[in-house]
């Protein structure tokens, strides 16, 4: 009779779901084909998708993790015997140990759960950074605050309201001239991340993005929107200018018929359904430069069993996805200009709570991915043993990396954009070596 | 939910014209004062599961209306309405605040969740304050029409949570999530219907996390203390199985401590994240709270063998240890410190900014913001005052207009055609999905985003909306004799601004849509129902 009955319930519904953003990738994607089919006008110019992407800079991915993911989890430092202190029942094994469950080790010291198996190729031939201990250096355990926060790339200060990663865009000049897409958002609306930036939608299906409606009438109601929204209030104005000239320039894509090079295949997941359709972007040349993506479903109160329970779930959707992507997009013979970039607002107390899960902490570990990433290394910037003096107020890993430095370093050598007091006024970021 | 009813328009002929009372005759009076209620019942029977629930609504609707206190409240505001030259507040003449700027206008897209041609005859008939008192009183307010259909559609709103637990929680979701439509559609308690919404979001709790116990939540939470008191208000939620299992103080116990609610009831339904809380307070709050727990399928439970008995400070309050014999004598410790949260000034500013937010504009003045926390502190947070502050003539004046957010767009939609909806899981469900807003679906505490920068970049989804309940199949048909009475394209143009913008369409769109219905000198029924679905579309049917 207890309430737990219906834990479970709420609990398996909840995983069937994993989040909101899931559930909403899922639902659009199979609603949205029963709705308005799409046909592929047959007469329009097609554009091809390349098997790979070349510019003279790179295009980025952003993917964030809401709801604080355990960073000691995502990659577990099995060296140190306080880990398994802290951690008696949802710790990771030893790589050495006789367990199913035993951790893949990265390195003498670091290890990433079996979940995560899928990114050992990125990691193996060199396209995958791990950076442990990183996050905001201003102390917020707010999952709102902390998102916000890194998301407009400053922390605590309310002038500051656009995204880093808009921002990049509104002081780089276009990939492609003349792009009517320059940046997307996988959610339904526009991201912290990306605003700010120009010719930016957040597009939940782009293969599924134009007006319903008689065909025979389209253009002139379309031309009939713009003249209606022209002069009128903002911010609908630029978003419905920039929704036309994307249904536009997208009706000449086929991105359902896209087919992934290099034998990748992509799970069924929200994640990795956004990734697809993101290497379509890419490969179609048509100016998408910065993409953004969340999967939520990371803030594990209770039961977390990064084994085989719920954060194992996630973890394999997470590295599932950005495998299929980085085999399709990034391995050897592939795209040189992409780049990939993994943040979550903060990760977990080292010791876990008494619900077998962790509640909010400080550090959690970032990743990097790309041709041009110098990667298959786990960095940390003086990491120390998890005794309880090292730890941010006694109980967590303490932030030694802001994650400023790694996504500065990316935005100026990777983006080629080097106007970083913008992109992250007030902070000047530290290069540490991660992009060749 | 398959039968549309085709006896609409019957029942509909038979309620009395409101064109056709007689001035200031009390009784017909409070017909005109509710001169919608024959259209929103259309508009139920069209959304109707059945034929007999149509039938009996119609008995309802037919009858005169009781004699009650509510006829002479209406009667009263009535007579002030049309006994004076000038409304007392705004000091503008009476019946000439039109056009889609005027303040009253204005007042009645915020109050309600679309503007039609009867809401804003019944503003201009009461006045600026006489409207917005006339919404606030609202359980004066008949609404026996809204409260029939959803007693007899969905019954599941109103039994025991045991019942609840057993049922099928599909259907249990559906019920909830119809039904809240339904009534923020077609209640004429419209401002109460705005102010659940706004609450919803300031107590978010996802569906899937909690299913049923989200129901009970909506019933006995939210509705029952919209317009009521604040502290009742955060004694419900703090009570309330539901918020309890969604922010995981059913696992926060003395020796497993749990700060995900201590963090969140000070971060988001009080203090705000600036109110001035430490991470020490956090953790201390989580003790006080320690054993505030579930019992059966969903009541509250104080469990003393969760307690953390021992010595607590929050936010400067001491709470000396107590033996653990003390036993359920232990929760004052939790009810003193909601007490607390209530009464201190951070929370009077937060909650204060957020309602302005909400009712008037996304960046309040700080002048705006410490006069509602004073009503707040003043009326130890009476809710219906707060609402009063900040939907003050003197806030309209310089109040920017505020983006709908998908909802909203959606049932201001619906309140304007009055469509036949044969599947509103189909609204519900599929379509506000599509626009990014499915009810009860925001994962995270904070609720649905209050931000036009957030919902701004969803046009094109508003717009296959617009074309998708506008076209003549699927699980929305709307009857476009309304529109084609004098087939003309001024006719049309005319009618769309008298179903859509209550008569005070912007001459600019009025000008546009003649624009693209000129084109044929009898407009044809698919040109109409384009034009339809473009003024739906336009830039000036997104913001209030």
């Amino acid at each position: 009779m207890s309430p737990n009955e219906h834990d479970a319930c709420a609990c398996d519904e909840y995983n069937d779901l994993t989040s909101r953003r899931d559930f909403l990738a899922q639902s659009g994607g199979m609603t949205g084909a029963a709705m308005f089919t799409w046909a592929y006008p047959e007469w329009l110019p097609k554009v091809s998708f390349a098997d790979s992407f070349a510019a003279d800079r790179d295009v980025i991915v952003s993917v964030f993790l809401r709801g604080g993911a355990d960073g000691l989890s995502l990659c577990a430092p099995f060296g140190d015997p306080l880990y398994y202190t802290g951690r008696p029942t949802i710790a990771i094994p030893r790589p050495d140990s006789s367990s199913a469950s035993k951790g893949i080790a990265l390195d003498n010291f670091f290890a990433i759960p079996q979940a995560m198996r899928f990114l050992q190729p990125a990691y193996q031939a060199g396209n995958l950074l791990v950076v442990h201990g990183a996050g905001l250096t201003y102390s917020t355990r707010s999952h709102f605050d902390a998102q916000h926060f890194m998301e407009v790339g400053k922390a605590n200060d309310s002038s500051v309201n656009t995204g880093w990663l808009g921002r990049h865009l509104a002081t780089t000049s276009p990939l492609k001239s003349g792009s009517s897409l320059r940046g997307i958002g996988f959610a339904d609306g526009l991201v912290d991340t990306l605003k700010g930036g120009p010719r930016v939608l957040p597009i939940t299906d782009p293969a599924n993005y134009g007006l319903a409606g008689s065909t025979a009438t389209r253009d002139a109601r379309l031309a009939w929107l713009q003249s209606d929204y022209t002069g009128y209030l903002e911010p609908s104005k630029t978003a419905a200018t920039d929704a036309i000239n994307t249904i536009n320039l997208l009706r000449t894509l086929n991105i359902a018929g896209y087919q992934p090079a290099n034998g990748a295949v992509y799970p069924n997941t929200g994640l990795a359904r956004g990734l697809r359709s993101s290497a379509a972007l890419i490969k179609a040349d048509i100016g998408v430069e910065a993409v953004h993506l969340d999967i939520g479903g990371w803030d594990t109160h209770t039961d977390q069993n990064p084994l085989t329970g719920g954060m194992a779930n996630q973890m394999t959707q997470l590295s599932g996805a950005l495998g299929a992507f980085w085999q399709d997009c990034i391995a050897s013979g592939l795209s040189q200009n992409v780049t990939v970039v993994v943040l979550s607002e903060f990760g977990r107390n080292v010791r876990e709570n008494g619900s077998r899960g962790t509640d909010h902490g400080r550090a959690t570990a970032m990743f990097a991915m790309g041709r041009g990433i110098r990667g298959g290394r786990v960095l940390t910037d003086n990491w120390k043993p998890l005794a309880q003096e090292n730890l941010a107020d006694k109980q967590d890993l303490a932030v030694s990396i802001d994650y400023r430095d790694i996504l500065g370093e990316i935005v100026q050598n990777r983006l080629g954009n080097t106007n970083l007091s913008t992109v992250f006024p007030g902070y000047v970021p530290a290069f540490r070596g991660v992009t060749k | 939910m398959s039968i549309a009813s085709s006896d609409s328009s019957t029942c509909a002929s038979s309620a009395p014209e409101s064109s056709e009372r007689e001035e200031g005759t009390p009784e017909r009076a409070v017909v005109d004062a509710r001169p919608s209620r024959r259209r929103f019942f259309e508009v139920g029977v069209s959304l109707a599961a059945t034929v007999a629930a149509a039938g009996k609504a119609g008995a309802q609707q037919a009858k005169p209306p009781k004699k009650s206190a509510s006829r002479d409240m209406v009667k009263r505001l009535l007579d002030q309405g049309t006994s004076r030259e000038f409304d007392p507040f705004t000091k503008e003449p009476l019946n000439t605040q039109t056009g889609w700027d005027s303040t009253l206008t204005r007042l009645v897209r915020r109050v309600t969740n679309g503007v039609t041609e009867d809401e804003l005859k019944l503003a201009r008939k009461l006045g600026f304050t006489g409207y917005l008192n006339y919404h606030l009183n609202y359980t004066k307010i008949d609404d026996v029409a809204t409260q029939g259909f959803v007693a007899q559609n969905y019954p599941y709103l109103t039994q025991a949570v045991e019942q609840i637990y057993n049922l099928d929680q599909r259907l249990v979701q559906n019920q909830l999530a119809e039904s809240s439509l339904y009534r923020a559609a077609f209640s004429k308690r419209q401002l109460y219907e705005r102010m659940v919404e706004f609450w919803s979001d300031h107590f978010n709790i996802s569906w899937p996390q909690v299913l049923y116990l989200k129901l009970v939540d909506d019933r006995e939470v939210i509705r029952r203390h919209a317009l009521g008191k604040f502290s009742d208000l955060l004694k419900a939620s703090a009570h309330s199985a539901a918020m309890l299992e969604y922010l995981d103080n059913t696992r926060n116990r003395r020796t497993t401590l749990n700060e995900n609610y201590a963090r969140e009831i000070m971060e988001l339904h009080t203090m705000g994240a600036d109110g001035g809380y430490t991470q020490t307070d956090v953790r201390e709050l989580a003790r006080v709270l320690t054993g505030w727990t579930i019992a059966g399928r969903g009541n509250f439970n104080f469990d003393p063998n969760g307690h953390d008995f021992g010595a607590k400070t929050v936010l400067g309050r001491t709470f000396p240890a107590m033996p653990t014999s003390s036993g359920i004598a232990a929760k004052t410790e939790g009810d003193q410190m909601i007490d607390v949260l209530v009464a201190h000034p951070s929370t009077a500013k937060y909650v204060s900014k957020k309602m302005l937010r909400w009712l008037l504009q996304y960046e309040p003045t700080a002048a705006q913001v410490t006069a509602v926390a004073a009503v707040y502190t003043k009326t130890s947070g009476d809710i219906p005052s707060m609402v009063r502050a900040v939907l003050s003539q003197g806030n309209f004046t310089a109040a920017a207009p505020k983006f709908k957010r998908p909802y909203t767009f959606v049932l201001s939609s619906l309140r304007a055609l009055k469509p036949t909806v044969t599947r509103v899981a189909a609204v519900t469900g599929t379509y506000l999905t599509r626009l990014g807003q499915p009810m009860f679906y925001w994962d995270s505490p904070d609720g649905y985003p209050d931000s036009a920068d957030y919902w701004a970049g969803g046009a094109l989804q508003r717009w296959n909306f617009a074309s998708y309940i506008t076209t003549t199949s699927g699980e929305i048909t709307m009857d476009i004799s309304r529109f084609i009475a004098v087939n003309t394209p001024t006719g049309v143009a005319d009618a769309i601004n008298r179903e859509l913008f209550g008569g005070d369409m912007p001459a600019r769109l009025r000008g546009q849509l003649l624009t693209y219905l000129q084109v044929q000198p009898m407009p044809s029924q698919t040109l109409v129902r384009e034009a339809i679905a473009l003024a739906l579309s336009s830039s000036t049917f997104q913001w209030i």
